[in-house]
């Protein structure tokens, strides 16, 4: 089964977030929790987890992207 | 809450024991903190710090540099002012910023100053910022942090953080004078920096002496944080986005121009053009490729071949300047 990483929504006045670092690669296997990348938004460094284990099969956004909130990031493979 | 006091002005351990709160040591409760630092200039994590800071200043200055693991814009840091810190435990990872920036707002307010939020996480008086805050959210903690500026040298602020240009200097200065402001020129009663200080603490803890008091073993491993995340060269620069960036000089024999690109501060690609008249340019490319993009290294880079190469009216203490400066 595939599952998507959307943009969070983080705050109430959130609605873009800039993707500012992938933490992991496709191809990698994830484990609950582990941090999949970092978004910034409103000053504020935010760690994004990996809702369940799984491997990441594909990734839209480069480093450096801004994201709308609920946007496709990422899909992967829940194992 | 309980109240941390790392008892130091340097940069790195203050951020040093935030992390430590935050990865290690990670109490039940809201831990406080309110520190200072000795002059330094403090860039967002995923900042290019190069574009942020005057380098040249900075170095010749002693100012430290310190990379965040917040986000958000370069602020200037002296003993003229002070830095808050909130660790608190975030289940639900949501960005809050009123329940920290409240409390230091009514704490100031007993200081009979009237200070607002004005939504781009500033704290204000009278349209003037004498703070800013940014957060960062690790494994279930946020920290929130900020700044208060009591005293601080505005004019080192400016200095350190604009390009070295003295036009572009002077005319910040004058900017950032009508922009930022300190508590201080705002108060009826002079009060000192170390009174200003007590009357945060005491308010933020009412009173209650709920003081966590770090062991030895606690300041080994704050030691262990900041030298591994925040001290040193290559978690300042090192850690900077990829980004391109192009500079030229003009000297007496002709305009040196370089393209650098610049990946955590190693340089992967460099092209040198220019009306100047020499031989072994491809030699300085290539030499400067996997260089550090700082003055030192460069200069160590180019002294290594500095046999082979002769440029008309060019030495090496000019190449290194048009480089970086």
């Amino acid at each position: 089964m595939k599952e998507k990483i959307t943009m969070p929504k983080l705050s109430d006045r959130m609605e873009k977030g800039v993707l500012v670092a992938w933490d992991k690669n496709v191809g990698d296997e994830v484990k609950k929790g582990e941090v999949l990348f970092e978004v910034e938004t409103n000053k504020v460094v935010n760690e994004i987890e990996a809702p369940c284990d799984g491997v990441i099969t594909d990734v839209y956004f480069e480093e450096g992207d801004a994201v709308e909130v609920g946007k496709t990031i990422a899909e992967y493979e829940v194992k | 809450m309980i109240y941390v006091d790392a008892h130091t002005s340097d940069t790195y351990l203050n951020f040093g024991c935030e992390y430590y709160f935050a990865t290690e040591k990670r109490l039940d409760d809201t831990v406080f903190m309110l520190w200072q630092t000795t002059p330094t200039v403090m860039v967002g994590k995923y900042q290019n710090a190069l574009e942020e800071i005057n380098a040249e200043y900075v170095e010749k200055s002693g100012i430290n540099v310190v990379r965040r693991m917040s986000g958000g814009g370069a602020i200037y840091t002296d003993l003229g002012g002070w830095q808050y810190t909130f660790i608190t435990p975030n289940s639900d990872k949501t960005i809050e910023f009123d329940k920290y920036i409240g409390p230091i707002i009514d704490a100031i307010k007993t200081l009979g100053i009237t200070a607002k939020f004005n939504g781009r996480n500033d704290l204000i008086i009278d349209d003037k910022k004498f703070s800013g805050t940014a957060q960062y959210i690790h494994n279930g903690y946020t920290v929130h942090h900020g700044s208060l500026l009591f005293c601080t040298d505005i004019e080192e602020m400016v200095r350190s953080t604009t390009p070295s240009d003295q036009k572009i200097i002077s005319k910040g200065i004058q900017s950032v004078r009508d922009r930022v402001t300190n508590i201080k020129d705002h108060l009826s009663t002079d009060i000192s920096s170390e009174e200003f200080k007590k009357l945060i603490v005491d308010y933020i803890m009412g009173h209650k002496a709920n003081e966590y008091v770090l062991t030895n073993e606690d300041k080994e491993r704050i030691s262990a944080l900041a030298d591994k995340h925040f001290r040193g060269w290559k978690n300042a620069f090192g850690s900077s986005p990829a980004f391109s960036l192009e500079r030229s000089r003009r000297f007496e024999g002709g305009t040196v121009r370089f393209r650098f690109d610049v990946k955590k501060g190693i340089i992967t690609n460099c092209k040198i053009d220019g009306d100047f008249f020499g031989t072994g340019i491809e030699l300085i490319e290539k030499a400067l490729i996997g260089t550090s993009y700082n003055k030192a290294d460069i200069s160590a880079s180019l002294d290594k071949i500095a046999d082979e190469i002769s440029i008309y009216r060019i030495d090496k203490n000019d190449l290194v300047s048009a480089a970086i400066d």
